[in-house]
Order: C-alpha cells, then sequence, then structure tokens
C-alpha cells in the first residue's frame, strides 16, 4: 500500500515537472512567434503604409497613415520632387535613396507617376523633394510604432 | 502622368500643407480618442505654423 502511494507520488511528480518543462519551452517559443510576427507585421506596414496597423485591427490608424502618405508622395510626385534612386553618388543622394525607399510600394508607384522627371530649379520642386522624404520617413515611424503596437509595448 | 499635370503652391501654401498632413499623421499615431487626436492636431498645425512662420520672419533680415 505505502509502496503504491510512494511510486503514485512519484509519478505526480514525474508529471508536474514534465508539465512545468512543457510550460517553460511554450513560454520560450511563445516570444519568439509573437517576436516573428511583430516584425513580419512592421514589414508589411513599411510595404504598404497602414497595412501593420490594419492587421491589429487599427483601422483608424491604418486609415489615416494610408492616406496621409498616399497624400504626401502624390503632393511630391505632382510638384515634380526628386524621386532618388540608388545611383545617387552622394551621401545626400543616398539619405534621400533611403527616406525615399521608406514609403514602400508608394516609392515605385512615385517612380512610375514621375514621367516628366524632376525639377528641383523651382520651389515646387525643391518642396516636393521635401514631401516625398517626409512621407518616407513618416510611413517608416508608422511601420516602427506597428512593430512596437504589435510587441505589446504601445498602442 | 500627375507631374504633368503639376501643382504650383505658394510656400506659404506649401508649408501649410505640408503641416497639416504630419499633423494629422502625428495625431493619428499618437492618440486613440478622436477628440484627443483633433486636438493633437490643431495643437501640431498651430505650432508647426508659428514656428515657420517664426524662423521665416527671423531669416527675413538676411534675404537681401
Amino acid at each position: 500500500m505505502s509502496e503504491e502511494l510512494s511510486t503514485d507520488a512519484t509519478t505526480v511528480t514525474n508529471s508536474t515537472s514534465t508539465t512545468s518543462a512543457v510550460t517553460s519551452v511554450a513560454s520560450s517559443e511563445h516570444p519568439q512567434k509573437s517576436e516573428l510576427m511583430a516584425i513580419a507585421i512592421g514589414v508589411a506596414g513599411w510595404l504598404v503604409p497602414g497595412l501593420g496597423h490594419g492587421l491589429q485591427k487599427m483601422w483608424g490608424r491604418a486609415v489615416g497613415c494610408f492616406l496621409t502618405i498616399a497624400v504626401l508622395v502624390l503632393l511630391g510626385v505632382g510638384m515634380r520632387g526628386n524621386v532618388f534612386s540608388s545611383e545617387g553618388g552622394d551621401a545626400f543622394g543616398m539619405l534621400g535613396y533611403v527616406a525615399d525607399l521608406g514609403t514602400g510600394s508608394f516609392y515605385f508607384a512615385a517612380r512610375a507617376l514621375e514621367t516628366e522627371g524632376s525639377d528641383v530649379a523651382h520651389a515646387e520642386g525643391d518642396y516636393g523633394t521635401r514631401f516625398l522624404a517626409a512621407a518616407g520617413v513618416l510611413n517608416l515611424l508608422a511601420a516602427l510604432h506597428a512593430y512596437e503596437a504589435a510587441r505589446g509595448r504601445k498602442a | 502622368m500627375i507631374a504633368a499635370i503639376g501643382f504650383e503652391l505658394t510656400h506659404f501654401q506649401s508649408m501649410t500643407l505640408f503641416a497639416l498632413l504630419i499633423s494629422i499623421a502625428f495625431g493619428f499615431l499618437s492618440r486613440r480618442r478622436t477628440s484627443d487626436r483633433v486636438k493633437y492636431i490643431m495643437w501640431s498645425l498651430f505650432l508647426f505654423l508659428l514656428i515657420g512662420v517664426g524662423i521665416g520672419w527671423a531669416m527675413y533680415p538676411f534675404s537681401r
């Protein structure tokens, strides 16, 4: 009888330790999955402005980001701002390229729409360049915000 | 296509549009409630314009 009890106690102890081991493995896997999901949401938000928030059902922020960035890009192109390419050469050209690339898919739309090239000799073109760069940096900020929200840091 | 249409805006119009769009984006990102967003957007827009006009005014003597 006492032997049976001790066997049962050992089984319970073993099953408890197994459960805690499973729980600890699961808890160590869960953050990795959520981290991967957060990174995917951040990348989605960069590629399509507002998508990172849309995937988290933050519709107001998704629409707000998409519209403001789209209007900034359209105005920038309409004002014949400079859409930098990777063959910029100097440091400022590369910085401009990185900023413009921040708009994700809109960068390629801007390049396709600006058929007549940039005209920075006039004030409009100069403003257009700033509009495009600001749209990119703003989208990077929005993507970072979506990533942080997915990690549960802020919302 | 759009560039062919072209926008001809003055410096002030460009600055105001830029300030408005950035303020809207900041308001949507940093506030959750609609009333808080509106307040934030108005305040941010006001500060953008005030500082922009202020810097322009301060630089005026050096422009000639």
